[in-house]
């Protein structure tokens, strides 16, 4: 190494370190080798420059990139090789430089698509043989008793191949994590409560890309070994990381909520139990940090989870409590690093209450459903409600939240708005089958806006539909009143009624208000089975007949479309149709009720007065039994492949962006001195 | 235990020598114990020698023990004194009136043993001398030396006594503990050897006590428990949290030395010698290897995982009693960490995710030490425990499932909870074209249906009762909406919904059946309660929550699933509750020999050090500020609606028992002095029995000492009420109750007094502190007089009780501070 010669460099750089002549030599496709046996050897002792690395192979034209394939194939199969090493040193600057070669040889192909990453990183030769040599030496980092750093840096590096193309089944080397599978040593990590705090994180989201890789096309061995994955602990450890992932957007949320009007404090303090507050004071940059995204790649994970594995169900309800789990380990880094420091989120959780996977999603819920403003939150918005189809179909889950015994006071969140205040109350302590109807019903209260998220809207209906078809099935009767939930359903058709020509011309307004009109069908012919008392029973009467108003234009906006010939026509008449009932009732009970308040003199009675005529006039009025009301297509994913793959590809953008050179350097410079106990300067 | 009798004063004129050869093993242990006394350093060599010396005892004992006097069969000599026992029921027969002189019977002893004490001493050289010999010669041996000394008729008495076949434990735990006299003590404590084990352990309590505080008792005792220890890993640890729990401050002492050998795995099954199985050799090989790397981590998934993975007779060498102890560890923190919680829903939410972190870690080989039947724990469903009501302490309830196992099967595997039972139908797809869907139907009969639906509602309480209501009418409510349904599908109409005309209704049809189906809850179930989330959980009726927990467990199919409840109570003194159950067992053994009909219902409880401990609890109770609470009616209201109206058989029934029960705890109370006697300590079954719990308060002690409670007993207007007054047959019979009962015990007063006597001890028991607490203990079996005097003392004390001021003050009094009603 000592007689290398700076050949061809100008006088400027006479003070360049030698790691970073021999970068420069390298990619001007000197052989190095050939005259030092034990190149490499030294090589990986030298401390890797990353920018510079980087700035070298972004110097190279696509042309010179190609020619330079022998040589980058070399250092890969080099890097590789390190991975092996028992030497630490080596084996940290081996993985830092190849995670540096790898993000920038993306950034390269995200700016040039024609290059060709794999040839030009693995060679023609048994590509296969090199990655599979990749991913055993990583595969026994993580199963490996080794420092966390060191599995933090094999899971970064993963997650580098795994995001490095926005669109993750145009990447050529997650073809080989498919080959050999690491769905073992991953869930693993996810066992032990130590692992999960430090790699929990990394674990979870690069599970949730790989399983996201061609899934639609080939057999993912990730996905069928996640949907058979029947561990209880690694369950609970996927749904913990989650957990805490949107538990921490949650408190951000609440957290600003809370500085802007006190009335908040005391609501929060009861959900929080206070130790949020004294930590807001001690981590305000963290918070803000957290609060620009990162949780989406949760969701998306939870989303997977909950798809596939009906396993999953169970934890949902499954409470963290880890207070006994060991302290956290010795801190091998600085407090400062590691974005989403998750032994901190952990250590918070710890204090507070336990919380549950699906208090924390629906809390999460109620903030991402009060933004539909941006394509992007409405994605968001959208995932979450097909996240929310998927739970309340499944049987295991509905018996959960409909639980009697397992009560829980959540706080949702609420927008403030023009037409009402928020006062802060003590959330009511209720199943959680309550909370999900209540969150339904604040999100079809505050989005019938000009721009209608109109999709939002059918879904959520659908995850109404389903819940309510469970309990009848099941003759579960939530004691809650039910009279905000019909209160919001008249206004949706409302609002339907009165905007038809300008929704027309978006949205299929007939079938959703089908939608709703049966699930008032649903209360009218088979309340019997689920509703709480007779008396929501007459409520509901009541209600109707207090808006006939909304029911009748509806209705007469559904004759005037079956007459024509226009495009909705056999739609239209579908919902006239369904809305047979309602009109019997207000037909019935109008008549009734004016010929009482004549008979009594009266103008405008109470409401215990209509309810008392209502009660008496039951029995001359025969209601229509409709088929289906109860039933639903099961979700199915095609419908909603595209607004995956886009929430895919944005968290995978925001993965890239996290887990840059700089968050590795962190990891290498711990590393470094754990292995060495020298300090290290932390220079990158 | 039960043919129990009196001892009379004709026998135990004089104590008797025992027989010699146990004696010398005891010598011999104590100079081996002696010898080493620090038991970590050598305890392998002593333990060897201890083997050597035990393994004999047991195979010398075992022919004879079934009949529990060893002693008998051997010699030729017994047949006379077997001819004796007769005339001691003969004296015992009668009303009990006559018993006062017995109340003497126990303190003569003692100066007889004192005055023998002499010709033992002389005896004793001779003894050590002999080698542990066979266990043949013991009665010729005693006779022999026995008849070599003067007094030699007046020993043959105690001895005589000690070898018949109505000497039993309580017997001997009185002259382990009244003698001084070394020879009389080694006598017994081989004895014990004999004993039935239930015998022993229901008086581990006592023994323990003794061996803390009795130096030469516990030299005798050691050897029994060690040999008990050896046997049994249950064994070991009641005697190490019983040795904890009373064990005094005194760093060093025998007592904690004991208890650190035995948790220290010190004591155990010897691996190495013949008697044991012949892997012994492998043994100390594999002795290094124990992987029990978890215990104790609950996030491990292992956490009462030993490592061990030998069948049927561990000999790795993996800890014994380090996953149980980790086990019971884990349960009582959760306790201690609930009470730092405030709010009592939170702390339900907190104790839930708290035991599914526990839960976690199960099925594994460790046992709930209340239930006596071999078995290991499967499964704590965390949604079934909940918080009881405390204002400062976090007692919970919890139910596990446990597995009984006879020998050392593999435990199951954690599974998952089984989905629910699927609803009765699958939703039906819009897409018709499927054709599976039309086979699907017919399958599905309408009565099977309307039976998915009562299994499927497993979950939440109050639809179980409308399910049940549902049962006995199967196609009654739903069935025309269950019909419309089928009917419709059957049609197999086309993709427009409604166009077709299908099945009406009547509105007033579906309100009714609506009403039919809400309003007719049985008025006596609980509504779920946020303050009091134990309320629901304790009524449910056991049956019912054993049917349910079965049916939603992954190992219900298991023949050997059982569902035990358990109460985890930490920060309170539990060894005095302890101290009252063993009376209200010993009282209730009372009541059932002399046939009186009182019921008491003591429950087991197990101090697991001086401040936490299990309890068994009460199936199919709830207390009576809870009845209060949930449905605001009287006693005498709530029986009439859970049984029947007044004149009903089912109410009647109900009323017998509550007086039996009431006459029972009133008499309890009035002896223990039971205090703290509010409305949430008092349960009421589903059979009418009211039960007393919370014994924390007993002879000379009362809640902050206030002396609020004055009354003999508590006797409320209410409870009168339920007997149909002050005047009626009922009231009567209950003071009659009263009397007999006390008649009864005082008839075995002594078998009851020297329970408490012995626990005296140490002065750990704060009930028992005051130097009157067990001469005025005995005092109130007024076994000076007759019984009309006796009729006229019960008269009085039950007006006192029920004319008490002092009752209703301390209601009201807790009403205001804690919100008891």
């Amino acid at each position: 190494m000592a007689t290398r010669k700076r050949s061809g460099s100008g006088s400027k750089r006479h003070l360049k370190e030698k790691v970073v002549q021999i970068y420069e030599s390298f990619f001007r496709g000197e052989d190095l080798t050939s005259d030092n046996p034990t190149f490499w050897d030294e090589f990986f002792l030298l401390k890797p420059k990353i920018p510079q690395l980087e700035a070298e192979i972004q110097k190279l034209t696509p042309d010179q990139l190609t020619n330079m394939e022998d040589n980058i194939n070399l250092l890969v199969i080099q890097c590789i090789e390190m991975l092996g090493q028992e030497h630490h040193i080596r084996l940290v600057y081996a993985l830092q430089t190849f995670s540096a070669l790898l993000t920038t040889m993306y950034q390269r192909v995200a700016q040039d698509p024609s290059i060709n990453i794999k040839t030009i990183l693995l060679g023609t030769e048994n590509p296969n043989s090199k990655m599979q040599k990749l991913l055993e030496h990583c595969n026994s980092v993580m199963s490996g008793d080794v420092p966390d750093s060191l599995k933090s840096m094999v899971l970064k590096l993963l997650l580098i191949i795994a995001t490095g193309i926005d669109n993750i089944d145009d990447n050529p080397l997650v073809e080989y994590l498919m080959m050999h599978s690491l769905f073992e040593p991953l869930i693993h990590l996810l066992c032990t409560s130590t692992e999960r705090q430090q790699h929990g994180y990394d674990v979870v989201l690069l599970l949730m890309f790989l399983v996201n890789y061609k899934k639609h096309e080939a057999a993912n061995p990730y996905v069928v070994k996640l949907s058979i994955l029947d561990d209880e602990l690694a369950l609970n450890g996927y749904g913990q990381v989650i957990t805490a992932a949107l538990n921490d957007y949650v408190m951000t949320t609440f957290g600003g909520m809370q500085n802007n009007t006190g009335g908040w404090l005391s609501s929060l303090t009861s959900m929080v139990g206070g130790i949020f507050l004294t930590n807001d004071e001690t981590q305000p940059v963290f918070r803000g940090q957290r609060s620009s995204g990162g949780e989406e790649g949760m969701l998306m994970a939870l989303y997977e989870a909950a798809h596939l594995n009906r396993n999953f169900m169970t934890t949902l309800a499954h409470s963290s409590a880890t207070a006994s789990a060991p302290p956290s380990p010795p801190a091998t880094l600085p407090p400062h690093q590691s974005p989403p420091n998750l032994a901190q989120i952990q250590a918070l959780i710890d204090n507070e209450q336990p919380t549950n996977l699906l208090v924390t999603f629906f809390q999460y819920c109620s903030i991402v459903m009060a933004d539909t403003r941006t394509e992007a939150s409405i994605n968001k918005c959208n995932l979450c409600f097909i996240t929310l189809t998927c739970i309340v179909e499944e049987q295991f889950a509905n018996s959960i939240m409909h639980d009697q015994n397992l009560t829980f006071k959540v706080q949702l969140y609420r927008l403030p708005m023009r037409h009402r205040k928020i006062v802060p109350e003590e959330p009511p302590s209720q199943p959680l089958a309550s909370t999900l109807i209540d969150l339904l019903v604040e999100f079809m209260m505050c989005h019938l806006l000009k721009k209608f998220p109109g999709e939002l809207y059918e879904v959520c209906v659908g995850v109404l539909q389903r819940v309510l078809s469970y309990q009848k099935r099941c003759r579960v009767r939530l004691s809650r009143d039910w009279r905000p939930l019909w209160a919001a359903l008249i206004a949706l058709l409302k609002f339907l009624a009165t905007n038809e020509t300008v929704l027309l011309r978006r949205h299929n307004i007939f079938s959703m208000a089908q939608q709703v009109v049966n699930i008032f069908n649903l209360f009218i012919t088979f309340g019997d089975t689920f509703l709480p008392t007779p008396a929501s029973y007459d409520q509901l009467y009541y209600e109707l007949i207090r808006m006939t108003q909304v029911f009748d234009n509806l209705f007469f906006m559904a004759l005037r479309y079956s007459t024509g010939d226009g495009e909705f026509k056999a739609e239209a008449l579908r919902l006239a149709n369904c809305l047979v009932n309602v009109r019997a009732i207000t037909l019935h009970f109008s008549p009734k009720i004016d010929a009482w308040l004549a008979s009594q003199n009266l103008s405008t009675p109470t409401e215990d007065q209509i309810l008392e005529v209502v009660r008496k006039n039951y029995d001359s009025l025969i209601l229509k039994l409709q088929e289906g009301l109860e039933s639903y297509e099961r979700y199915s994913e095609k419908s909603y492949r595209a607004l995956l793959s886009k929430l895919v590809k944005g968290a995978a953008a925001f993965a890239r962006q996290r887990s840059d050179a700089a968050a590795l350097g962190h990891h290498s410079a711990a590393l470094i001195s754990h292995y060495t106990t020298l300090p290290v300067p932390t220079i990158c | 235990m039960l043919e129990d009798v009196p001892i009379h004063g004709s026998r135990i004129d004089a104590s008797s020598k025992p027989p010699t050869h146990q004696r010398n093993l005891s010598l011999d242990f104590r100079h081996v114990t002696g010898g080493n006394g620090p038991p970590a350093g050598c305890g392998h060599q002593r333990n060897r020698s201890l083997d050597s010396v035990l393994q004999r005892i047991p195979e010398d004992m075992t022919p004879t023990s079934p009949e529990g006097a060893p002693l008998r069969l051997p010699g030729d000599a017994p047949a006379p004194r077997l001819a004796l026992p007769p005339e001691i029921p003969a004296g015992s027969d009668d009303s009990g009136i006559h018993t006062p002189p017995d109340a003497n019977d126990e303190e003569r002893p003692t100066p007889a043993a004192a005055r023998s004490r002499e010709s033992l001493d002389s005896g004793n050289p001779e003894d050590t001398e002999k080698p542990p010999d066979p266990p043949d010669a013991p009665v010729e041996t005693a006779t022999a030396i026995v008849s070599a000394v003067d007094t030699a008729n007046n020993k043959d008495f105690l001895l005589r006594l000690f070898e018949s076949k109505l000497f039993d434990m309580s017997m001997a735990i009185s002259y382990l503990f009244y003698s001084k006299e070394p020879g009389v003590q080694t006598y017994l404590a081989n004895k014990l050897f004999s004993f039935a084990h239930e015998d022993v352990d229901f008086y581990l309590p006592q023994l323990a006590t003794m061996y803390i505080e009795l130096g030469e008792v516990a030299e005798v005792l050691r050897p029994y428990l060690v040999y008990r220890c050896k046997q049994s890993a249950d064994f070991s640890l009641r005697l190490a949290w019983l040795l904890t729990a009373f064990g005094g401050d005194v760093k060093r002492s025998r007592a904690t030395k004991l208890r650190d050998s035995i948790l220290a795995e010190e004591i155990r099954p010897a691996a190495r010698r013949g008697h044991h199985r012949s892997q012994s050799d492998a043994s100390a090989l594999r002795l290094a290897t124990p992987s029990g790397r978890h215990l104790g981590d609950l996030a491990s998934g292992r956490a009462f995982d030993n490592g061990c993975l030998c069948g049927e007779q561990c000999s790795c060498g993996a800890p014994r009693l380090a996953p149980q102890t980790q086990f019971l560890t884990a349960l009582t923190n959760i306790g201690r960490r609930l009470a730092s919680v405030a709010d009592k829903e939170r702390r339900n939410g907190r104790l839930r995710a708290e035991l599914a972190t526990l839960d976690l870690n199960l099925p594994a080989r460790v046992w709930l030490p209340l239930h006596k039947k071999p078995h290991c724990v499967l499964r704590i469903p965390p949604h079934a425990a909940a918080v009881l009501n405390s204002k400062d302490k976090a007692p919970y309830i919890m139910y596990v499932e446990v597995l009984e196992t006879e020998g050392h099967e593999p435990l199951p595997p954690r599974l998952l909870p089984p989905a629910p039972p699927a609803p009765h139908s699958p939703p039906i797809r819009h897409t018709k074209s499927e054709e599976n869907l039309v086979p699907e139907w017919p399958a599905l009969s309408m009565y099977s249906a309307m039976d998915d639906v009562d299994n499927s509602d497993c979950w939440s309480h109050d639809d179980e009762e409308l399910s049940t209501q549902y049962q006995p009418r199967p196609p009654a409510p739903d069935s025309v909406s269950q019909l419309s349904v089928m009917s419709v599908t059957s049609v197999q109409s086309t993709s427009s919904c409604g166009s077709r005309e299908s099945m009406a209704v009547g509105a007033g049809e579906v309100r009714r059946r609506l009403a039919e189906a809400t309003a007719a809850p049985p008025p006596n179930a609980f509504k779920h309660d946020p303050a009091d989330p134990s309320a629901v959980a304790l009524k449910e009726s056991w049956e019912s929550k054993l049917a349910r927990m079965r049916l939603s467990s992954p190992y219900g199919y298991l023949s050997g699933w059982r569902l035990l409840g358990c109460i985890v109570k930490v920060g309170d003194d539990l060894r005095q509750e302890m101290l009252a159950a063993q009376l209200l067992r010993r009282l209730q053994t009372v009541w059932d020999l002399e046939r009186v009909p009182l019921t008491l219902r003591p429950y087991e409880i197990i101090c697991l050090d001086k401040e936490s401990g299990l309890i068994q609890p009460v199936l199919n109770s709830v207390s009576l500020h809870q009845i209060k609470k949930q449905s605001g009616k009287t006693l005498r209201a709530w029986l009439e609606l859970e049984h029947g109206p007044a004149t009903s058989e089912g109410f009647l029934l109900a009323q017998r028992n509550f007086v039996h029960s009431a006459a029972a705890y009133a008499l309890t109370s009035y002896l223990l002095q039971l205090k703290d006697r509010h409305n949430g300590n008092i349960l009421l079954d589903s059979a009418g029995h009211i039960i007393h719990i919370d014994f924390g308060f007993i002879f000379s002690i009362s809640p902050k000492n206030l002396g609020f409670e004055s009354s003999p007993f508590k006797l409320t207007h209410e409870f009168v009420e339920v007997m149909d007054g002050e005047n009626s047959d009922m009231f009567a019979y209950f003071k009659i109750l009263i009397l007999r009962g006390l008649i009864a015990a005082r008839k075995h007063c002594d078998q009851i007094i020297h329970l408490v006597d012995t626990m005296r001890m140490g002065g750990q028991l704060a009930c028992l502190r005051s130097s009157s607490a067990v001469s005025n203990f005995r005092s109130r079996f007024h076994v000076g007089r007759t019984e009309p005097q006796l009729r006229s003392l019960v008269d009085r004390l039950v007006s006192d009780a029920l004319h008490s001021l002092s009752t209703r003050l301390y209601d009201n009094y807790q009403y205001y501070t804690n919100g008891i009603l």
